[in-house]
């Protein structure tokens, strides 16, 4: 390892991207740091996701009943439009491995535009919502709703400010064929936005 | 010692194990008078024994969190420290602040305390652990900004690791949510909501980066491990304690007269704080079994070990048993709660103050380790309090198993007194394990002074 | 590279394929009626998505055991669970 010798800047060695292999060839994309992050995470929303499944259990009627007040096409269409958005973050890695960088870019800006565009579409379910003078003391499946899809809705948020300084970086050049952890690191977390809301939708909008 | 400034640090730890023994001296006052309630009535009665005994907890730890600052940054940084003088005099004026706080709870009435420091001017007195007067709340405010204009001047002008700016992070959190003591409203449930905000995001919070970069520090000069290894570590860490804390300060908003909702975020979140300690224990054992030297001051490693294990029982295990609300409802503000506190309080902040301490203190006096007959007297001491605060917390938490049966649970529930009468054997037992307490403290002072051939630094 | 892109492709269509059947169990009120059976099915298609998106999109598909394992697991769990609670709402 080298040695401890860095100047007045943060500690963090550059080395070549991604853990090395390990006998099978087999490789964790991105940073480890961030797969721990990722794990909390998800472990915080299972914790969650149960919460509110057993919480269900215990009032099935109310939950059907309540449920069946939201807005099944918001949910859908947000659907969509993670799944595109984690898609097109997929293609604009692929682009940055290749050296196809303003490509990479584009590709990373589109994927925002389809964060931003969910965003745009919960405000208005809340909205309605609200309108309709639901809250959090409503009952305790809007208690949930509002709660899971809230906490969801912000990790989208932080999902678009990792992908805004992706994208930035990745104009100025930042990564290529051969420096490209960091990319993967938050194309991993933007994923993992993605799955939640894979469980989220069902379990919450659905099932019944 | 790489940098003649972190001489400073020496009086700030002195001072706060000396406040540690007046600590203990008031606990063991406290536990007498659980079951012999005249004890040393009128000259000091239970609540003022009790804010004496909280408050210099507090100060205690803060000293050592400020002397470990005062070693470690300058270490980190690379650079002397930005004012030797304003640190020195900053321990003063803090030391006799609180030593006059602490006379005029034990000598003045409380109520007359209040007029004369100019509570009706703005009221901040009368709550659990935020009992100071107003001025030395300001003091506090004031020495606690100086101390970290001091620190963060001396990171600004030199190098800028993870652990420096982790621990820098931690202590301007401590800061800024102390000033949640000024906010006293008259609604007793924004009260109460706000008063956590000092509390809970101190201790479940911005103590916990201290933790974690105090840990890391000792950890990268004792096991030789590659810093890069460590501070990874240390954001995981990190991280993990501000995504389960933040919210967890709902587990505190289960009773108190706030909306419902905070029944499920509250048990949710805070379910999951155990992790970050989980992760700290880990992260402990896994750099010292993986370490590159041996280090002479083995008592150093072994006060490291032990902070994990006991931070997380204490603060992880024992905080889980009575963090989900369905269980809370029946063990609120019982004898858990006191036993969860302890240990918690013990093997996280006391026992990182005491890593630090122990691995700095010898540096501070010019070698690397102490004598190996000092360290034995220090790992005896370690032994002594460590089993002993297990034995108090064992205690406290069946009286509190006790008394929340035959308070709460039971068929036919009995009056708080009662069930006091009833558990006040355990009492008695959580007593004379404070006295083994005591005898490891005394043992702990004394390794200070025991020669022998020492470790050259 | 060029398989790369056509699984990362092929994939999307997948999800969508199996976001618009979701959607249809709840839109149609087949959720309701025909319970079980589309629930089961529902959350079949959330274990699959996410699958997908763990191996193809995550890129775990040629990582190492432990962290497939660890995301894979997770899901299954989850979804599991999720089952469980839904039955014992039956009952």
């Amino acid at each position: 390892m080298p040695p401890d010798t860095t100047s007045a800047t943060m500690s963090v060695a550059v080395r070549p991207s991604g853990p090395p292999n390990d006998a099978s060839g087999a490789r964790l994309p991105g940073d480890l740091a961030i797969w721990f992050f990722i794990l909390a995470e998800l472990l915080a929303f299972a914790v969650f996701f149960l919460a509110y499944a057993f919480a269900r259990a215990g009032n099935v009627e109310m939950f059907n009943e309540s449920q069946l007040t939201l807005d099944l096409n918001s949910g859908a269409l947000n659907t969509v439009l993670l799944i595109t958005g984690s898609w097109f973050v997929v293609l604009a890695v692929q682009a940055v491995k290749r050296d196809a960088t303003r490509l990479g870019a584009r590709w990373l800006a589109a994927g925002m535009a389809c964060g931003f565009a969910f965003l745009v579409v919960k405000v208005f379910e809340y909205s309605a919502k609200f309108d309709a003078d639901i809250s959090l003391s409503t009952n305790t499946f809007y208690m949930f709703y509002i709660s899971l899809t809230f906490f969801h809705f912000m990790h989208v948020v932080l999902g678009m400010v990792i992908l805004a300084i992706l994208l930035v970086k990745t104009r100025q050049g930042a990564y290529g064929s051969r420096e490209h952890n960091a990319l993967e690191s938050g194309a991993a977390y933007w994923h993992m936005v993605d799955l939640l809301w894979i469980v989220l939708f069902p379990l919450v909008y659905v099932m019944r | 010692m790489q940098y003649k400034s972190q001489a400073v640090a020496k009086p700030y730890f002195i001072a706060a194990i000396g406040l540690f023994i007046g600590q203990i001296l008031f606990g063991l006052v406290l536990g007498l008078q659980y079951v012999l309630g005249d004890f040393l009535f009128p000259a000091i009665p239970f609540n003022v024994a009790r804010m004496v005994h909280t408050n210099l907890l507090i100060v205690w730890l803060l000293f050592g969190f400020m002397g470990a600052a005062y070693y470690l940054i300058p270490e980190e940084a690379e650079t002397e420290l930005f004012s030797p003088k304003l640190a020195l005099a900053l321990f003063w004026i803090f030391l006799v602040a609180g030593a006059l706080t602490i006379v005029g709870y034990l000598t003045v009435p409380y109520a007359t305390l209040a007029q004369l420091t100019g509570n009706d001017l703005l009221a901040t007195m009368g709550r659990e652990f935020l009992e100071q007067p107003l001025p030395t709340k300001l003091g506090i405010v004031v020495v606690a900004l100086a101390f970290l204009f001091n620190i963060t001047m001396t990171v600004l002008k030199g190098r800028k690791t993870s652990i420096a700016l982790v621990l820098l992070l931690g202590l301007w959190g401590l800061a800024v949510f102390f000033l949640f003591s000024f906010y006293n409203p008259a609604n007793i449930v924004v009260d109460k909501f706000f008063w956590w905000w000092v509390v809970h995001l101190w201790v479940e919070g911005v103590w916990e980066l201290i933790l974690g970069a105090m840990l890391a520090f000792v950890l990268i000069k004792v096991t030789g491990v590659d810093r890069e290894v460590i501070e990874k570590w240390l954001y995981v860490i990190v991280t993990l304690t501000l995504i389960t804390g933040i919210i967890g300060t709902g587990h505190h908003y289960f009773w108190i007269g706030t909306p419902e909702y905070w029944q499920w975020w509250g048990s949710i979140f805070s379910a999951l704080e155990p992790i970050p300690f989980f992760a700290m224990t880990v992260f402990a054992f896994n750099m010292v079994n993986r370490r590159r030297r041996e280090h002479p001051n083995k008592a150093a490693v072994l006060w490291a070990l032990g902070t994990g294990v006991m931070a997380f029982l204490g603060a992880g295990i024992w905080g889980f048993l009575h963090t989900l609300a369905p269980v809370n409802y029946y063990t609120h503000g019982t004898q858990i709660t006191a036993a969860h506190g302890h240990m918690a309080f013990y093997g996280a902040y006391v026992m990182v103050n005491l890593t630090m301490i122990s691995y700095a203190m010898p540096l501070l006096r010019g070698r690397a380790a102490n004598s190996n007959k000092a360290q034995v007297f220090e790992m005896w001491s370690f032994w002594l309090m460590t089993v002993a605060m297990v034995f108090i917390t064992l205690f406290l938490t069946a009286a509190g198993i006790l008394q929340v049966w035959l308070q709460r649970v039971s068929d036919s529930p009995v009056p708080f007194m009662v069930g006091q009468d009833q558990v006040a054997l355990f009492y008695w037992m959580r007593e004379w394990a404070g006295v083994a307490f005591l005898i490891g403290l005394i043992v702990y002072v004394i390794s200070f002074f025991v020669k022998g051939e020492e470790k050259a630094a | 590279m060029n398989t790369l892109n056509t699984a990362a492709n092929r994939t999307w269509i997948v999800l969508l394929v199996a976001t618009a059947i979701t959607y249809w169990l709840g839109e149609s009120g087949t959720a309701g009626k025909a319970g079980t059976m589309a629930v089961f099915v529902m959350l079949g298609l959330a274990l699959l998505k996410g699958w997908l998106v763990i191996y193809d999109f995550m890129e775990l598909r040629h990582a190492p055991t432990l962290w497939k394992a660890l995301l894979v697991g997770w899901l299954v769990f989850v979804l599991g669970m999720i089952v469980l609670a839904y039955w014992m709402g039956l009952h």
